[in-house]
């Protein structure tokens, strides 16, 4: 066990090299799947470098760290890497990776579709970044790029186009990863594994898969629509030639809500496995689950203008009554969760520690939420640094925490050893109060009326103080991260093998080797209930 | 229990030992009542969503302090104790889940009621308001129009314009832009409304105490957005006739 291992591990040299090619024509869902991993947590160290840039530009009031255009530039890359190119496409490949082997399939439905998403994502991310080069510099209208703020006529130069194009790659990837996802778990599970068996992680990609292709078309839509008026002489968003503004937020928003829940839902997921695994119990109300996940699915795309209450353009009760119902089946998985952790027998090595991480940033997040669904209130904090606070508890406190669970759960399984327990747990000892600190009393400056996207503010009564805090935060947080990436090299350079099954895992990857063979699996146990791992051992404990 | 209210800096004036005699009674940081939450409102349409506020964090509180003690109870509570019988193996508890939907479903019905009352308030028009200002939001500054009287002001980045207001009158505003889109915000007030080309959006002001009150665009409209500022200054209702008469 120990030698095939470190083989595994450190290959001779000339195989490394083959092995280098290999992985770049590789169609093998696993490697797709590490790839896409790697290059979006890539992206996420260069977007925390950008955010850090921001934090230092706004710990004093009146400072000149960056100019009003670099400024610009730096939130617009930042948003756009973390959402585009980190959080959804790390979710996307750890579905990539998962979801065959969850399902009990040797591959995704279609292996080259795959490959193409995945170098279309990196070229459509390298291609947003590029704009950074040209002599305007990169697209600087925010992750939103309201129109027509995007107009050529209104300043942004070619940054902005190849913001435009690049996202544009990155829509059709994802689509292709979500049918690709969808078919795969519709029609490729294994004699057994039937829907109301499927591992709730894969389930949460199913519904991602829907709101995939619901959102992303209308997103392609709106930035080709940017396109043709920046370009080609359009006036779609152009008040001065008939065209109307409000048009480009209804067509964003329906992509951008639907996008929240596609950086979110796979999330649900991964705690969705960790938490019964570390609790030893299983999952508690998995219908709930499922059912909770598809009714935010529905929900989901029947919210969009609460980002446009203050436009005085919607409907806003309406808008207002589906974005509080959604609460209820987000609240539904908490108490499951709960439910799972009850009277269990808990452990905490790093993944669990992560997964309660993000139980108690996210709930902060979803309440908050809450509260904005109120549009009388929300005509307050809409546009401040409350939403910048809301936003991050969500992604950053929830989603990102979780990923931080799924690397310390998984990478086991993906490399056949195991990431070191020790530094896994300073990082997160880090990281809890490094985000809190930087993000809550965003809070407070919200309500105060610091609004977001500003370059500096004024030295108001207390402003000065919230904003050092949340830098200084920023720098834990950041060291936090950083010891994880420490981690990840130290532990490889002296491998500790993990074995098939390290954490006694419930779903069907944690009964193949780790790492997996080419074709996941050389045989597959009788598939009786969403746990077949737990079965199996169950059976063995049993056989005399 | 209100003290951020003289205009003085409060966090700066709130000792330690006025801290935890007034704000952590008060409710922690988020507090509705303190220097830690949005301001009291100086309209009669922010002091109803200065309510509701209260009323979501206050239910958001008690929501997360339940979740947040049944989250750590089992934590510590049914931490492993390394005895060797497996935890029971149960799966779930229909009558339990449907009671935890059914529950949340009723809180947020309360909820969405109260806010959909104010919201009937705050956006409703009164159909003879006294005042009617027209304000146009360009790159980057604003320009004020009074109707009926071609009194205009318009200010640059670097000198915010002052919008002069009556107090205890109702005063409409209507609010346009010339270029791209832009938010006019008074923090005091709670609240904004976007200003979009092509769109003449209306909402009433009953300013109900005097003051100067800061104002910022709140959407982002480029380099020079966080410089697009502007001072409301509210005055009685007499001072603001003769002010109106003066040139
Ligand atoms: C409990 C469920 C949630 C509710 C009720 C909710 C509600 C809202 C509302 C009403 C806004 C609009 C605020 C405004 O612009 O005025 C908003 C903004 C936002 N939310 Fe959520 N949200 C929820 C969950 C999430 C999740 C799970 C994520 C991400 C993973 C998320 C990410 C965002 C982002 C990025 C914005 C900022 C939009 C902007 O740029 O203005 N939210 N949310
Ligand atoms: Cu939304
Ligand atoms: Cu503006």
């Amino acid at each position: 066990m120990n030698g095939t291992v470190a083989e595994a591990v450190r290959p001779p040299r000339k195989a490394q090299s083959a092995d280098f090619v290999a992985w770049l024509v590789t169609t093998d869902h696993k490697r797709i799947g590490v790839l896409y991993m790697c290059t979006s947590f890539a992206f996420f160290l260069i977007a925390g470098i950008l955010a850090l840039a921001i934090r230092a530009q706004l710990a004093a009031p009146g400072l000149s760290v960056v100019g009003p255009h670099a400024f610009n530039e730096l939130f617009t890359l930042h948003g756009t890497a973390m959402i585009f190119l980190f959080v959804a496409p790390f979710g996307l490949g750890l579905a990539n990776y998962l979801v065959p082997l969850q399902v009990g399939a040797a591959d995704m439905a279609f292996p080259r579709v795959n490959a193409l998403s995945y170098w279309l994502f990196v070229a459509g991310g390298l291609t947003v970044f590029s704009g950074a080069a040209t002599n305007g510099g990169a697209a600087d209208a925010g992750w939103f790029a309201y129109a027509p703020l995007s107009d050529i006529r209104n300043g942004s130069g070619a940054g902005m186009d190849l913001w435009i194009v690049g996202l544009l790659m990155v829509s059709a990837a994802s689509i292709m990863t979500g049918i690709n996802l969808l078919a795969t778990s519709l029609l490729y599970r294994a004699p057994g594994m039937t829907m109301w068996r499927l591992p709730v992680f894969t389930w949460e990609m199913i519904v991602t898969s829907i709101l995939i292709l619901m959102a992303f078309p209308p997103l392609a839509t709106a930035l080709a629509m940017v396109f043709v008026d920046r370009r080609l002489g359009g006036h779609f968003f152009d008040a001065a030639h008939g065209g109307n503004p409000i048009l480009y937020q209804h067509l964003f928003w329906f992509f951008g809500h639907p996008e929240v829940y596609i950086m979110i839902l796979p999330f649900f997921g991964v705690v969705s496995e960790t938490i019964p695994v570390f609790s030893r119990k299983p999952v508690f109300g998995y219908v709930g689950l499922v059912l909770s996940a598809l009714a935010i699915g529905g929900l989901s795309v029947g919210v969009w203008a609460h980002h446009m209450f203050a436009t005085g353009a919607v409907t806003n009760s309406f808008f207002s009554a589906v974005s509080f119902l959604i609460a209820v089946p987000t609240g539904v998985k908490f108490f499951n969760w709960i439910g799972t952790m009850w009277r269990g027998q808990l452990t905490f090595p790093t993944p669990m520690l992560f997964s309660i991480g993000f139980l108690l940033n996210f709930l902060i997040g979803g309440i908050t939420g809450v509260i904005m669904a109120s549009p009388p209130v929300d005509f307050h904090i809409e546009d401040t640094y409350f939403i910048v606070a809301h936003l991050h508890y969500v992604l950053m406190g929830g989603s990102v925490f979780a990923i931080f669970a799924a690397i310390y759960f998984w990478f086991p399984k993906v490399f056949g050893f195991r990431l070191g327990e020790t530094l896994g747990k300073w990082s997160f000892w880090m990281m809890l109060p490094g985000f809190n600190l930087t993000f809550f009393p965003m809070h407070v400056l919200g309500l105060w009326g610091m609004p977001r996207r500003v370059v500096t503010y004024p030295a108001l009564a207390g402003w000065a103080h919230l904003n050092l805090l949340a830098t200084a935060g920023s720098v834990l947080l950041a060291l936090g991260v950083l010891l994880t990436v420490v981690n990840v090299w130290l532990s490889s350079r002296r491998p500790t093998p993990a074995g098939d099954d390290p954490w006694g895992g419930y779903s069907l990857e944690w009964v193949t080797t780790s790492p997996p063979p080419e074709h996941n699996y050389e045989w597959i146990p009788a598939i009786r209930s969403e746990r077949p791992a737990y079965d199996m051992r169950q059976t063995a404990a049993k056989a005399p | 229990m209100q003290f951020a209210n003289s205009g003085e800096p409060a966090v700066v004036r709130c000792s330690l030992r006025s801290f935890f005699l007034r704000c952590v009674p008060c409710g922690l940081a988020l507090s509705g009542c303190g220097s830690y939450g949005p301001p009291a409102g100086s309209t009669r349409q922010a002091q109803a969503i200065h309510g509701l506020w209260g009323v979501l964090l206050w239910t958001g509180i008690a929501v997360g302090i339940i979740v947040y003690a049944l989250i750590l109870w089992s934590v510590l509570r049914y931490r492993n104790r390394s005895d060797a019988t497996p935890p029971p193996q149960f799966t779930g508890n229909p009558p339990l889940e449907i009671t935890w939907t059914v529950i949340p479903l009723l809180i947020v019905g309360v909820l969405f009621f109260l806010t959909y009352r104010v919201e009937r308030y705050v956006q409703d028009v009164s159909p003879h308001p006294a005042v009617t200002v027209n304000v146009t939001a360009f790159r980057w500054s604003w320009r004020f129009l009074y109707q009926g009287s071609g009194k205009a002001i318009a200010g640059t980045p670097d000198q915010p314009p002052q919008l002069v207001l009556p107090v205890g009158q109702t005063v409409r505003v209507i609010v346009t832009s010339q270029d791209v889109v832009h938010s006019f915000y008074v923090p005091e007030f709670l609240f904004k409304r976007d200003a979009i080309p092509g769109v003449k959006n209306a909402f009433d002001l009953d300013i109900a105490k005097p003051g100067v009150y800061r104002g910022e665009c709140a959407e982002f409209c480029g380099l020079s957005h966080a410089r697009m500022l502007f001072t409301v200054k509210a005055v009685p209702a007499a001072a603001f006739a003769s002010w109106m008469q003066s040139r």
